[in-house]
């Protein structure tokens, strides 16, 4: 597997969000917690091992095993699992927050494992920030102060970061409260406070480690909405952790599913709840109502005649089937999946019932990409190498492509100075 | 019932006796008892510790100290090293002490009322200035300055010196493992202890007393630091990192400002360690308030005692109210500097109008002498309470009593006692406590007693520990349970057991001679009123803190409030009875050891006799049986969570 940055041609010639070039390239990572953590990745006998036997032949937890995957830019890429899946161990591992055992990171083609401490120190301050569970808030600081600890890490002056800080904080709604302190604070305006301070250095990435399971229900989804909303503003790199499977499905334009420190499958929400990889990630997304993540595309069948290809109403192939069914339920006939006035295939009454009931078969059948999601994490690293990529998501984020406007070595220029 | 429980009872007996780890713990020291004790006595029998395996060291530890004493003035070691700090802690404390004087009565109670506002409130800086205004009328003032002085100096040096320490061990693993152990048994050790060595190095004087109080007073501070840099949010500390910040930055903007409230919480624990160092330090030559007392307590003045006494109590209250006050303040905005100048050129001008007007020093015309009805009190005390009071009789035979009662039988079988059953019983409850290592400590401690000599007067001040103890248990744990359950007699309980905990060790002294007159009884009384209020408190604590669910599931149960407390609440707060315990046999040592002032005689007394008879040998030889002693309690009731799991 290769760490170097992908062809940047086809990215600016093709932007669909799986042919852009990785911002983070992570490629048979190991986390081994525990006594000559090293020689456990080095060992095949002992990667092959399940976490119960590793444990008790070597006293060795292996948090992340043989991790591999790609961050594309403007994505937003979720790793989801359990407690105690790794994955708050993987997202540290990006910037060495927790030092790998094992495998290469790159970010931008770059070796984050290779850079000395000054290097680290710079990927840390201005190219990848990270937002906290528990906030990480400093409580004898005001908001204000809070959002320019960053800056003023980099060492800018205190007019200047206080002024930039003002307009983060008037960005993640948080204005008039600049002089509170933390604990002043409800939990959801803490955590806007950790996002802001997060966005204020204007990284390149941004790392969320369950930013919102700390929080009620109703402020989650607020923050959730939030994020959707940064992401639309500014295309911002994401990688977001999260325990939470509708969380994952509602933010992720594709998502890492985590299980023991493995991937146990890599793909967009579709394919995860559409073709599960094995019966845990089965099991996982059971109770998830199919209709509102798989789209047309994969519930629809070839127009079996001329006529059914020419009427009926027209929806897009991004659409979910939950839209599908109200359209075909007001025509009271079956629908046609329109791409670009093309007709792609027919959607009638049955066809969507049966994603429902989840009677309908994979979506492989559709497009192929279900191979990708087929076992492990080697497949993952598959995925990784693009086989016809996955369907872009229908998510307006998407598509405003804001790899256009920002090159991909610089993250300097920053879209943070637009008025919000 | 029976014919169901029975046969369960049967079945599960027999296992659960011989696995229960109390058991095997004791099997296993039976079955080394059984090889080593027949050794020993065919050995060394008798009940005190054979002289066979006593190390003389008075003979050598004289020649030390005569060595040091001929070469303190020519040798290098002292010219160049401790020559300079005794030099630069007297110059230290003579400029605070001559600040102060030109400052004046009426100016240094204003900036210290001034500080006291700005700092905790109002209501404090009027306390503040009373408190003051009080030592002046007493007749205290020069005293109350010299030790304040004393104070000052010793205050900031043990800062100083402690939070380097605190700041090494938080930030260095290796370091931390190097000091803790020593921070914890400095904890427990009892003042006295430290007087002697410092006394050898330094001589009696000014110098002696200040560097002993910061031995004292560093340790507080430096394991606060420390625990405040350690304890700090690590999210938080891994939020900063996040950003890319340099170790350095994060010292200066997370870790030391995150740790404040531990800071500020050091910092008062330092100031109350060395007010109650200074005050005994006077038996080292540190002048001032507790010299006042000692002086009158050896010539039994309680009047003269009390008048230098209460500055002790009020300085202490006001130093602790104050400190306290800044640490639950933190975190409030709206504390300015330009409110502060205010305050400072207020304080000025009101020092420099004093000084104007002439009060620099405290008119004699206004001091009270309560030193004389004090001790007409105490002599009607003498005459009608002391003995011969129908039914309930007399204090002092109240002192007899428990002397020929309970002390001198208590120290009479503990001397009775063969040496290898007292060094195999402390091996027993240590085990049972803690764990094999603790234990070892303790018997290890033990048998450095007896090796260094001094077996029968350490058996002595054991007695009086004990019974100490068990009084202070007792009245406790009673007292603890009844301020648990019942929320006003804790309200009312509050503010005496605040007062009671500032105060220094040495001026409990003052009111049990009063009351007792001399003698191994007073020193008892003295020790259990001062441990009574941290076993009081403790015990409280730790059963309002029970889980409210288990004491909910219970009284869902039906159980009765009796049944809640024995089967749910006292089970739930043993690990905090077991500190009460720890605690109560800390405290009272380190009073009965200073009891040896009034007539406590054993160790104590060794160590007074030491110092005042210039014997430093018999008084080096005294105090490091203390320690031993201290570390041997501290050890059998210290209840160690098993260390090898954390190790793991």
């Amino acid at each position: 597997m290769s760490t170097t940055p992908k062809n940047t041609t086809t990215a600016a010639a093709t932007d669909t969000v799986s042919e852009r070039p990785p911002v983070f390239s992570v490629d048979g990572l190991w986390k081994v917690f525990g006594p000559k953590a090293a020689r456990v990745p080095a060992d095949p006998d002992l990667t092959a091992l399940s976490p119960a036997e590793l444990r008790s032949r070597t006293g060795c937890t292996a948090a992340v095993a043989d991790v591999s995957f790609d961050v594309r830019k403007g994505e937003v890429f979720v790793v989801m699992g359990l407690s105690g899946s790794g994955k708050s161990t993987l997202v540290r591992c990006l910037t060495r927050l927790i030092e790998p055992t094992a495998g290469s990171i790159a970010i931008d083609g770059e070796d984050v494992r290779a850079m000395d401490k000054s290097r680290l120190r710079e990927l840390r301050r201005h190219r990848a920030a990270m937002v906290f569970q528990h906030f990480g808030l400093l409580p004898h600081r005001t908001v204000l102060d809070n959002v320019a600890y960053g800056l003023e890490v980099q060492g800018l002056g205190r007019a200047e970061r206080r002024e930039r800080a003002a307009a983060i904080v008037a960005k993640v709604g948080l204005e008039g409260l600049e002089q509170r302190r933390p604990g002043q604070l409800s939990g959801g305006q803490r955590q806007r406070v950790g996002l802001a301070r997060a966005l204020a250095v204007d990284p390149e990435v941004l790392l969320f480690d369950e930013p919102f399971s700390a929080l009620d229900p109703l402020i989650r989804r607020d923050m959730q909405e939030e994020v959707v909303r940064l992401h639309r503003e500014e295309g911002r790199t994401m990688v977001f952790i999260t325990h939470d499977l509708q969380e994952a499905l509602k933010l992720g334009d594709r998502i890492a599913l985590m299980r023991d420190g493995r991937v146990v499958q890599l793909g967009t929400p579709e394919e995860i709840v559409g073709s599960p990889a094995d019966d845990y990630v089965r099991e996982f997304v059971r109770d998830v109502p199919r209709e509102q993540v798989l789209t047309v595309r994969t519930a629809m069948r070839p127009a079996t005649s001329a006529d059914e290809a020419g009427t009926g109403p027209a929806i897009r192939p991004e659409a979910t089937v939950s839209e599908a069914i109200e359209a075909v339920a007001r025509a009271g006939s079956a629908a046609r999946v329109m791409d670009e006035g093309r007709c792609l295939g027919v959607v009638d009454a049955s066809d969507l019932l049966s994603v429902v009931a989840g009677t309908a078969d994979a979506p492989a059948a559709a497009d192929g990409a279900a191979a990708a999601a087929a076992a492990g994490s080697r497949a993952a690293g598959a995925a990784r190498v693009g086989d016809g990529g996955p369907p872009a998501r229908a998510k307006p984020s998407v598509g405003e492509a804001p790899a256009q406007r920002r090159k991909p070595t610089t993250p300097a220029e920053p879209t943070t100075e637009e008025p919000a | 019932m029976a014919t169901i429980t029975a046969p369960t009872s049967q079945k599960a007996a027999p296992p659960g006796i011989l696995t229960h780890p109390a058991t095997r713990k004791l099997l296993a020291l039976a079955a080394l008892a059984a090889v080593l004790v027949p050794l020993a006595v065919t050995q060394w029998g008798g009940a005190t510790w054979p002289s066979a395996l006593t190390v003389d060291v008075s003979e050598p530890l004289g020649k030390a100290s005569d060595w040091i004493i001929d070469n303190r003035d020519s040798h290098p070691l002292f010219l160049y090293f401790f020559g300079h700090v005794s030099n630069v802690v007297v110059i230290a404390v003579r400029a605070v002490y001559l600040a102060l004087l030109a400052v004046g009565w009426a100016g240094v109670s204003a900036i210290g009322a001034l500080v006291a506002w700005r700092v905790a409130g109002v209501r404090l800086a009027l306390g503040t200035a009373a408190a003051f205004l009080a030592c002046g009328l007493l007749g205290m003032w020069v005293p109350t300055m010299q030790t304040l002085a004393l104070m000052v100096v010793a205050v900031l040096a043990s800062v100083v010196v402690g939070a380097l320490l605190g700041l090494a061990a938080g930030l260095s693993d290796r370091m931390d493992r190097v000091l803790r152990p020593v921070l914890d048994t400095m904890q427990v050790l009892p003042a006295f202890a430290y007087l002697l060595p410092v006394v050898l190095v330094f001589g009696i004087g000014v110098p002696a007393a200040v560097l002993a109080t910061v031995v004292y007073a560093a340790p507080p501070m430096a394991r606060l630091t420390s625990l405040g840099l350690r304890g700090a949010d690590k999210e938080v500390l891994e939020a900063v990192e996040s950003l890319g910040t340099t170790a350095r930055q994060r010292l200066l903007t997370a870790r030391i400002p995150l740790a404040r409230k531990e800071l500020l919480l050091g910092v008062n624990q330092t100031i109350m360690m060395a007010l109650s160092m200074a005050v005994i330090a006077s038996v080292i030559g540190a002048g001032g308030l507790g010299d006042r007392v000692y002086q009158a307590l050896a010539s039994v003045d309680v009047g003269a005692a009390l008048a230098a006494g209460i500055p002790i109590v009020l300085l202490a209250v006001v130093l602790d109210r104050v400190t306290g006050a800044a640490g639950e303040r933190l975190g409030e905005s709206g504390r300015s500097p330009v409110t502060w100048l205010y305050a400072l050129v207020v304080a000025a001008a009101v020092a420099l109008a004093g000084r104007l007007a002439g009060f620099l020093d405290w008119p004699d015309g206004w001091e009270v002498d309560i030193a004389e009805p004090v001790n007409r009190a105490v002599d009607w005390m003498t005459a009608h309470l002391y003995s011969g009071v129908p039914v309930v009789g007399g204090t002092a035979d109240w002192a007899g009593h428990f002397t020929s009662w309970v002390l001198n039988p208590l120290r009479d079988g503990l001397q009775w006692l063969p040496w290898w059953s007292v060094l195999l019983i402390v091996a027993a409850l240590a085990w049972l406590i803690g764990t094999w290592r603790t234990a070892l400590t303790a018997v290890l401690a033990m048998a450095a007693i007896g090796v260094l000599g001094v077996w029968d007067p350490s058996l002595d001040t054991l007695s009086q520990v004990l019974a100490a103890v068990a009084v202070t248990l007792v009245v406790g744990f009673a007292t603890g349970i009844a301020a648990a359950r019942s929320d006003r007699f804790e309200r009312l309980l509050r503010p005496v057991l605040d007062v009671f905990q500032t105060m220094p060790q040495f001026v409990y002294l003052i009111p049990v001679v009063a009351l007792f007159g001399v003698g191994r009884a007073p020193a008892v009384a003295a020790a259990v009123v001062y441990a009574l209020p941290a076993v009081v408190r403790i015990t409280a604590q730790g059963l309002r803190q029970v889980d409210p669910a288990a004491l909910e599931s219970a009284r869902s149960l039906g159980a009765t409030s009796g049944q809640q407390l024995r089967q749910v609440q006292l089970p739930l707060a043993r690990p905090a009875l077991l500190l009460a315990v720890n605690q109560g046999v800390v405290l009272v040592l380190a009073v009965v050891i200073i009891g040896g002032l009034v007539g406590g005689g054993a160790l104590g007394y060794q160590v007074v006799f030491g110092l005042a008879q210039g014997d430093l040998a018999t008084g080096l030889v005294a105090g490091a049986a203390i320690v031993c002693l201290g570390l041997m309690l501290d050890r059998v009731t210290q209840p160690t969570e098993r260390r090898a799991k954390k190790g793991a």
